[in-house]
């Protein structure tokens, strides 16, 4: 569990992440929803509609603060903006508290508590289920000094403990829900992760033989084909003709060419060739550096898979990529020529997920979207 | 590595955190209920109505037969147990009811904060089985079961029936959290095929690697040759480079050249097209005194008999075949030091030293115009080091033309590759050191 402790929902599963972005939208929604109609409905009991108002002002600010906060564009999610959102829906809570005071006849219509366990709750795929439960303890903590300061005034007669006990069920219930959901899926998906890599290294062995073939198909290996068996016919001359050493200088030309290309080549030189190949999109790959080679293994993926997108369903009309050194790091641009009439024509919600996929593994992305392209940056850091 | 869930998989991942969410809900609520009935017998009242003691124990009896069943379910959760814990659920709230509607307690209606606990952890059983509609279908059967129980309740103590607001409230986060789960779960997913990248990025990654192999061996075996071959314009054959070539070409033939080690060669099993047309002009050139080299025995040469791959299986003396090599070339090695110490490293990683090696030993023979060469070896901090030193031309590293990949792919490219790393220090007129150290162990 400790490297569940320090992860969340977004980080382990970044489309997860992407795809829960507008639930937090949802939650804000409802729990403003649910402060205007519980202050209509105890209306009768408030005693100073400015705080009653200041109130539903601060649940919608928590709510904003936690919808802004969660979209995509500006993952990762840090729990210093879960401590904001809360502290904003909890100051919400103490302006009801001060709209009724002594005149508060049950605890129960109060909306504090829910609207802090909902944004709580909306939060759980952007936080580490311990971030979420210390927030949901602290916030239960100050809305059980409420009670105990409303209990004078309260209608139901009963203890103090169980006062404390009724209003902070909610926020301790919805917090002990987000941290629970937050827990389950980061130990699920790490778990998958692990199982995942496991029968990765279990498949190299019978994916090499069939990559050992598909090399040999290569450039350098068709170039072999003519190379070596003009070597195996000089051991059988007695004497190297003209002709023979000057198709020798022109083998050795080739082949050193093709040897060169072949060593500055890098995975994405293949990547582009095998895109092409499969979906007849033409990709062009400017990296005079070999710099592709420099980014790590987990940050190559999400870059396949946008490419592996943009390329299909007639997505794209081309496709350039280029690659420059930043310092130790490395600067991927994508740009694609995209039909400005097309009905498959990306949206920047849709080319997100990949920013925020990549986000995950410590690279910054941007995005500009215009109708006749879609240019893609990625910043890479050594 | 791969990032995330797959679409297959999400499904039943987000089920089943979303049913752990609801069962730390319910949790919380039925401990609170106990807290406040815990609270109500060991605490007065504090004002002139409240629950009598009596009926706080019996509220305390029926919230922990609640309890252990939900437990029950949380653990186990089969359609058997959910409906058993709905039954049970469902007469706990009526019991509960009865007790808290009860003349004397203040609660004016089943609306209230007490009653919406247990009602709240009834609805929120989780229950069996996978997906938004099963959980929803449990969830709305626990909201009903208990609005029945609750209803049942109140007419039998007396007290006013009303839909209690927090349990319907949860039943909506409920509703909500799946339905959109549902709806979101597995487009992005699907689109976004991240598990098919990073399969894809593996596969790349791993070719790569292979085509650097197959260059290093290409340059190894072929290059110098058509290199000399060229320099040597017309006239008869030299029988040292015809020997060379012969040499080279049975390092490739009956056996992939892109692979180094006897794992792959037999997983790939016959040899290509490539190797067996050459092991085909060779046997015609040898008039069948050569083996046949082609029918998957690798490692045999037709000349001598002497083993044809570097660092081959079977040949376990350090740096046999380099020094073979050096031999031919009319270089004299001295070895010094420790060469046993390449036991120390897996057969890859070996294959991978002797080569470069041998690539080192190749080099000071075409180059330095030295006939004496040093060649150290040596463990130290967990690393295995092999030294070449020669006196000879040396050469500015600075200035090694770009088109001149034998250093980088025979001798560097290979060292990095076993995670390791290959130093070349020389001079023009002073002569070159070549140090590569590999960490012990590896494949």
């Amino acid at each position: 569990m400790s490297t569940a402790l320090r992860l969340t929902q977004q980080e382990v599963d970044p489309i997860g992440g992407v795809a829960a972005a507008p639930l937090v939208l949802i939650g804000s929604v409802l729990s403003v929803a649910t402060s205007i109609a519980l202050t209509a409905w105890h209306w009768g009991e408030v005693a100073s509609p400015l705080a009653a108002v200041l109130g539903i002002l601060l649940v919608a600010a928590a709510g904003a603060v936690a919808t802004t906060s969660a979209l995509p564009a500006r993952a990762p999610f840090t729990v210093d903006r879960l401590w904001f959102t809360v502290a904003l829906a909890v100051g919400g809570a103490i302006a009801e508290y001060v709209s009724t005071v002594g005149a508060d006849r049950y605890l129960y219509d109060d909306y504090g508590p829910l609207v802090v366990g909902m944004m709580i709750l909306s939060l759980a795929p952007f936080s580490t289920w311990i971030a979420l439960l210390a927030a949901g303890t602290v916030a239960a903590a100050v809305l059980a000094i409420l009670a105990v300061g409303s209990a004078g005034a309260s209608a139901t007669q009963a203890s103090a403990a169980a006062l404390v006990a009724v209003n902070s069920v909610a926020v301790l219930a919805l917090s002990a829900a987000g941290a629970a959901y937050s827990a389950t899926i980061v130990r699920e998906s790490l778990a998958w992760q692990r199982h995942a890599n496991s029968i990765a290294l279990e498949r190299d062995g019978g994916l090499r033989a069939g990559i050992v073939r598909s090399v040999q198909q290569g450039r350098v290996s068709v170039l072999s084909r003519e190379v070596l068996p003009f070597l195996a016919d000089i051991t059988n001359s007695q004497r190297i003709s003209v002709a023979d050493a000057d198709r020798a200088r022109e083998l050795a030309d080739l082949l050193r060419r093709a040897l060169k290309a072949g060593i500055e080549s890098t995975w994405l030189d293949d990547l582009a060739a095998s895109i092409e190949a499969a979906r007849q999109v033409p990709i062009t790959v400017e990296d005079p550096g070999a710099t592709a080679g420099r980014l790590r293994s987990d940050q190559r993926p999400p870059l396949t898979a946008l490419l592996s997108w943009l390329s299909s369903g007639g997505r794209s009309e081309s496709i350039r990529i280029s690659v420059a050194a930043n310092g130790g790091g490395a600067i991927v641009s994508v740009l694609a020529i995209v039909d400005a009439d097309g009905a498959s024509s990306p949206t920047r919600r849709e080319v997100e997920r990949f920013l925020a996929v990549a986000r995950a593994v410590g690279v910054r992305g941007e995005l500009e979207i215009t109708r006749e392209n879609v240019r893609v940056e990625f910043r890479y850091d050594a | 590595m791969t990032l995330g869930l797959p679409e297959h998989l999400a499904k039943a991942s987000l089920s089943r955190a979303l049913a752990s969410a609801g069962h730390a809900a319910g949790a919380v609520c039925l401990a609170s209920a106990m807290v406040i009935s815990v609270a109500s017998i060991v605490l007065e009242p504090t004002g002139e109505t409240g629950p009598d003691r009596q009926a706080a124990i019996a509220a305390l009896v029926l919230l922990a037969v609640q309890a252990a069943l939900f437990a029950v379910v949380a653990f186990h959760p089969s359609v058997t147990l959910t409906v058993v814990y709905l039954l049970g659920g469902t007469a706990v709230v009526y019991g509960l009811t009865v007790l808290v509607m009860a003349p004397g307690n203040g609660f004016e209606t089943t609306n209230n904060a007490v009653l919406a606990m247990p009602r709240t952890a009834l609805l929120l059983v989780g229950g069996a089985g996978i997906g938004s509609r099963i959980a929803i279908t449990w969830a709305a059967l626990g909201w009903g079961l208990g609005e029945a129980a609750a209803f049942l309740g109140a007419e039998t103590a007396g007290g006013t029936w009303a839909p209690n607001a927090a349990a319907a409230a949860a039943l909506g986060i409920v509703i909500v959290t799946r339905v959109f789960d549902a709806m979101t779960r597995s487009d992005a997913r699907r689109e976004a095929a991240l598990h098919r990248a990073s399969q894809q990025t593996r596969e790349l990654v791993i070719r790569h690697d292979y085509e650097l192999r197959a260059i290093a061996r290409l340059h190894d075996t072929a290059l110098s040759h058509l290199v000399a071959i060229a320099a040597s314009g017309s006239g008869p054959v030299d029988e040292r480079l015809r020997a060379a070539i012969r040499h080279d070409l049975t390092l490739i033939v009956g056996r992939d050249w892109a692979t180094e080690h006897t794992e792959d060669a037999a997983a790939v099993g016959a040899p290509t097209g490539t190797g067996g047309s050459v092991a085909a002009v060779f046997r015609a050139a040898d008039g069948g005194e050569a083996s046949d080299t082609s029918g998957g025995a690798p490692g045999r040469s037709g000349r001598g008999g002497r083993t044809s791959t570097v660092a081959a299986p079977g040949r376990t003396e350090p740096l046999a075949e380099a020094l073979d090599i050096a031999r031919d070339a009319g270089l004299s090695v001295n070895v010094s030091g420790t060469p046993e110490v390449l036991a120390g490293v897996g057969p890859r990683r070996r294959a991978a030293i002797e080569a470069a090696v041998a690539q080192c030993l190749m080099n000071v023979a075409r180059h330095a115009g030295v006939g004496d060469v040093e060649v150290a070896l040596g463990r130290a901090d967990g690393e295995i080091t092999v030294v070449v030193v020669d006196d000879g031309r040396g050469f500015d590293p600075d200035r090694v033309p770009e088109d001149r990949i034998g250093l980088r792919t025979s001798i560097r490219g290979r060292i990095e590759q076993e995670g390791g790393r290959a130093r070349i220090w020389s001079r023009p007129g002073v002569g070159t050191t070549v140090m590569l150290a590999v960490p012990e162990g590896g494949e």
